[in-house]
């Protein structure tokens, strides 16, 4: 499984099949179809947006609220579920391992890439809304696609590093849902971060350090491209440049320690899984 | 798994003069293979064992040697059977061909494509049609849509499954699925099949059609057949090697290694 062959041509077909299968399958059987990977991260919108900007009247200094809203779960979303397929992937597909041999990375690719396709349907759900709510579209909104790319890097290697972990120890599945449900508190999606700034003297340092967390750069990254200027991002926070490059580095940093794992133990997976 | 490998797996050779198996007339060269598993002490797989044993100074797993030491030379073109009792270690090389596993010691030469069938239809999902299925097992084998494009018909015509393609295959009786599945294996065109225990599929008349298929594949496609049925073994193979113990006790004519095997308990 050297690099070269990653992209080879069969590679690809492997994966585009397992991909095709998983997303068929996925939505089998339910009367909506499809239609359920646009009105999953609507309806949960649909319920943070009436308990935090109609009940607790917040985000009503920021301009296109509910967009800025939807975007922040719908990349949340994303990222939970890219995470949750791909850490249970290995383990799930256990029968093929056991049987057949190919790259093993394929298929927490697999996985992972069902919750890139339903996320580029929800972009277009989003794009749609900020036309609605009267955002002007700017050259910005072109650096949303690296944003994503990030995002996706990011919960790539976390899969493969908790994936391979997996195999011997179950336990993680439940530890990851547990952290997934902190990690959402941590990352300003309900919350706008102007709250966190403005919340005292220890404020804007507690916001520096929430703005350390990729996913609450590419959140709010994706929020100042898409939405409005005037998000609050890591680069507005602070003129200290390693802050700023710190985020980049853990995605970096997770990304190649969860793939060298993977690597390593991917030759037992067969015996162990 | 469709894949070109004359250069190596693992190289920890401990005999140093191994003739080289370029000669085109080898199909699988199997040197000095060693497998061992490590079976867990304590029956949770947790994290909480996993500490406890860490703390305690414990491994955690015990080594359990399957192959000692296993060489063998298969020709292009031989129809060869590996027999052996339960445990014996025959489905563990066959996986080690198939690159399933990885062997920690020894060496594997194959020349050319090698096609496994650990398991009949692995990946069918019972939510897919039988055309879907077909795609997504030869996807999983290797092969490419082009490829398996003109394998269809051919595999459809011998499951003998026409009608039935576009039905999923939760619909199928079992007897279908075993057909399709089967008919997939014996048409996936590679250099070299691997059959684990497949045989006997469907009822007498589909029985009796892959019978005599597998009687015309003599001389033309390299075949290795794991099976328990000696019937079988001095029926279709040229040649037989007994695993015993993880060991290569018997190799030689099918009859020879057939008594052997039938001696096991006598």
């Amino acid at each position: 499984m050297g690099i070269p062959n990653i992209f080879s041509r069969k590679n690809r077909i492997l994966l585009g099949e397992l991909v095709k299968t998983d997303f068929k399958l996925r939505y089998q059987g339910s009367v909506l179809g499809y239609l359920w990977a646009i009105l999953r991260p609507l309806l949960m919108f649909a319920i943070l947006y009436l308990v935090f900007a109609k009940l607790l009247r917040m985000g009503s200094d920021i301009p296109h609220y509910p967009v800025y809203l939807l975007t922040g779960t719908v990349l949340w979303n994303f990222f939970t579920e890219c995470t949750g397929q791909g850490i249970q992937s290995i383990v799930m597909r256990g029968d093929l391992l056991r049987k057949i041999s190919f790259p093993k990375y394929i298929i927490v690719v697999a996985a992972t890439s069902t919750a890139l396709i339903n996320l580029a349907i929800n972009l277009c759900v989003i794009i749609i809304f900020a036309f609605i709510n009267g955002v002007t579209p700017t050259w910005s909104w072109l650096f949303v696609p690296f944003l994503i790319l990030e995002l996706y890097i990011l919960s790539l290697g976390i899969s493969l590093l908790l994936g391979a972990l997996n195999v011997k120890y179950r336990d993680i599945t439940s530890i990851w849902d547990v952290l997934i449900q902190a990690l959402f508190y941590a990352v300003p999606i309900i919350y706008p971060l102007s709250m966190v700034v403005e919340s005292g003297s220890f404020g804007p340092t507690a916001a520096q350090i929430i703005m350390l967390n990729p996913i609450a750069q590419v959140i709010q990254d994706a929020r100042y491209s898409l939405i409005t200027h005037e998000a609050i991002t890591g680069w507005s926070l602070s003129s200290e440049w390693f802050l700023k490059i710190i985020p980049i580095a853990i995605v970096i940093a997770v990304f190649i320690f969860g793939a060298f794992y993977f690597k390593k133990k991917s030759r037992r997976f067969a015996e162990e899984v | 798994m469709v894949k070109k490998h004359s250069e190596n797996i693992v190289t920890k050779n401990t005999s140093t003069n191994i003739r080289s198996a370029s000669s085109s007339k080898i199909a699988i060269k199997v040197t000095n293979l060693h497998k061992s598993f490590r079976l867990p002490t304590e029956r949770a797989a947790g994290l909480k064992q996993a500490i406890f044993n860490w703390l305690k100074g414990v491994k955690g797993y015990t080594e359990q040697k399957v192959l000692r030491g296993v060489n063998f030379e298969i020709k292009k073109g031989e129809f060869v059977g590996i027999v052996g009792r339960n445990g014996s270690g025959k489905s563990t090389l066959l996986k080690l061909l198939a690159e399933i596993y990885y062997p920690e010691q020894g060496k594997i030469e194959i020349d050319g494509t090698l096609v496994p069938f650990i398991e009949l239809g692995v990946g069918f999902n019972p939510e897919l049609t039988g055309r879907e299925n077909v795609y997504l097992n030869g996807a999983l084998l290797g092969f490419s849509n082009h490829q398996m494009d003109a394998m269809y018909d051919e595999i459809v015509k011998f499951a003998e499954l026409e009608q039935f393609m576009d039905a999923k295959l939760k619909n199928y009786s079992s007897g279908m699925q075993v057909r399709l599945a089967f008919s997939i294996a014996i048409r996936a065109k590679g250099d070299i099949l691997i059959l684990d225990e497949v045989l006997a599929v469907g009822d007498a008349a589909f029985q009796e059609k892959c019978n005599n298929y597998f009687a015309s594949l003599h001389g033309e496609q390299t075949v290795i057949l794991v099976t328990h049925s000696m019937e079988n073994v001095r029926r279709f193979c040229d040649r037989a090697i007994l695993i015993e113990k993880g060991e290569v006790k018997v190799e030689g004519s099918p009859d020879k290694v057939a008594k052997a095997y039938e001696g096991l308990w006598s």
